[in-house]
């Protein structure tokens, strides 16, 4: 269908004109705040050990990405987030669907959800610590409760909107009972599942970047605190930089995993 | 039968919490060790903390920091969000912005915000307004652009200024989704809430929850969990009725199960 109307060469042109002035258009807060920031600091509202410039920061930030503790740090924040991320969509899309196939799972499931789900699970997390100990395993629960619920939920609702008559057809050309929930129900919900694990993605960035703040040896959260315990201010900055990029890039990949999946549906 | 099935339905998050609180006391009578006490050991403890001064002080402190910051950013970002969801223009200029900042951790923020502003209340509650606002614009943003063109159009053709289908017409039909967005919102706040407290240790609930774990005392975190989750689930509770009173017209009035096991 896009193609279709791409076909013209006025109106590609057009289009890819309109699209560039967006971007141009998107291009200028951010424009705008690091001159701020630049200006701030350059013109000596801020002292350098308060708000350096951002030219040092980003040096700063390429130089950093070079080392290896960095890299390590990385990688650790990046495995945790992962393992945490992975068991909140294995159990959110297993528990999700469950419920809305079965009555009495639903029964169970709905108010343990309706008091978990609300609950600031950063509350729970000296309990983890008490109980799993300062390594992975605390930091990676905490991710995995913090995703789940959304996922849960999206997929529930998406999985209780599939239509009865899509359902009914399958019954009638012969699909076997068992396997209309795998076979119908679930790649029906499936743009609903991806909306969820996106929020659900967020929110791991957010969480375990808190976690590895709050007690860690290593990880990006570390870096961060350690960076402010000796007042560096260009050391804060770059962490929290990684982690926004970071986030950037696991939403693209998740952003083509959905255009991947949904190919030949109309975005929804 | 239909008023069993009422009760049951409305006593079953009661039920969940009393299943969730026996299976935290069978669990920590099988472990038995010293950092993990029973369910009932920490609820004992509950009352002592409510009821001493300073606690409750700080406690109070917590959540008036909450309400003024999700207040300013309700406030801020509805508008912003409708904004959005009806000009392009807007939308394009916020939205890049927004995507960059949506993963960064607001509370991780915090020791820089501190740098500036001091490890006062105003800190903690620009730290609150920034992990609240985003979610209210996201879906602020996303129920004003699902707003149906043809009511815009009647609105325009029966002499309505553009402020006032904004406010006629836009904001009641992005109502629903906005207040999914606010509801996102208060569960951020709390989260929020207890972690800038936790980086500052000067006063709040986090703050007591996170000395008690330095020192020891783990009565007190376990009690502070209970109470900082039971204010959770009370506001969260509290919002969906006020939620359900203003979107009744939206929902369904009753809900089908999907019929085929």
């Amino acid at each position: 269908m896009v193609g279709a109307w791409l076909r013209n060469p006025a109106e590609l042109r057009m289009n890819v004109k309109a699209i560039s002035t967006d971007v141009l258009l998107g291009i200028v807060p951010i424009a705008l705040l690091v001159a701020v920031w630049q200006g701030i600091s350059s013109f000596g509202y801020a002292p350098m050990t308060l708000l350096p410039p951002p030219g040092l920061v980003f040096m700063r930030l390429v130089q950093q990405l070079a080392t290896d503790t960095f890299q390590q740090a990385i990688i650790a924040t990046l495995f945790r987030l992962f393992a945490g991320f992975s068991i909140a969509v294995i159990l959110g899309v297993g528990i999700g669907l469950a419920a809305a196939a079965s009555p009495a799972v639903n029964a169970v499931v709905r108010p343990i959800v309706r008091v978990l789900a609300p609950l600031p699970k950063v509350a729970l997390y000296p309990a983890l610590l008490l109980l799993l100990g300062f390594g992975h395993e605390s930091k990676i629960v905490l991710v995995a409760a913090d995703a789940l619920f959304p996922i849960l939920l999206s997929t529930y609702y998406g999985a209780s909107m599939v239509e009865q008559k899509l359902i009914w057809s399958a019954m009638a050309a012969g699909t076997p009972r068992h396997q209309i929930l795998f076979k119908v129900v679930l790649p029906a919900a499936v743009p609903s599942i991806l909306t969820g694990c996106r929020i659900g993605l967020v929110i791991s960035c957010i969480v375990v970047f808190l976690a590895e703040m709050i007690t860690s040896t290593e990880g990006l959260g570390h870096l961060l605190v350690t960076a402010a315990r000796t007042f560096q201010a260009v050391d804060m900055f770059v962490p929290l930089i990684t982690i926004s990029l970071l986030g950037l890039t696991l939403n693209a990949l998740l952003q083509a995993l959905r255009s991947y999946l949904l190919r030949g549906f109309p975005e929804i | 039968m239909m008023v069993a099935r009422m009760l049951v339905s409305r006593l079953a998050p009661l039920l969940a919490c009393l299943g969730l609180l026996a299976i935290w006391q069978a669990g920590a009578l099988t472990l038995s060790t010293e950092s993990f006490p029973t369910a009932l050991e920490a609820l004992r403890a509950v009352p002592a903390i409510l009821g001493d001064r300073e606690s409750l002080v700080n406690i109070l402190a917590s959540l008036r920091r909450m309400s003024i910051a999700f207040s300013v950013a309700l406030v801020v970002s509805i508008p912003l969000g409708l904004m959005m969801g009806r000009n392009r223009f807007v939308a394009c200029f916020f939205n890049p912005l927004l995507m960059i900042t949506y993963p960064v951790p607001k509370a991780a923020l915090m020791p820089i915000i501190m740098l500036w502003l001091g490890v006062g209340d105003i800190a903690k509650m620009l730290v609150i307004f920034l992990g609240v606002s985003l979610p209210v614009i996201y879906h602020s943003f996303q129920g004003a652009r699902a707003v149906e063109e043809k009511m815009l159009w009647s609105g325009a053709a029966m002499g309505l200024s553009a402020a006032q289908r904004m406010i006629r017409i836009v904001l009641p039909a992005a109502l629903p989704e906005i207040l999914t967005g606010c509801r996102t919102g208060l569960v951020l706040a709390l989260i929020t809430m207890v972690t800038s407290e936790m980086i500052a240790r000067q006063s709040g609930a986090g703050n007591i929850l996170f000395n008690s774990l330095d020192m020891g005392q783990y009565d007190i975190v376990y009690a502070m969990i209970i109470i900082i989750g039971a204010l959770g689930i009370g506001l969260d509770a509290a919002f969906e009725r006020l939620r359900r009173r203003l979107v009744r017209w939206s929902e369904p009035g009753f809900e089908i199960p999907l019929s085929f096991a």
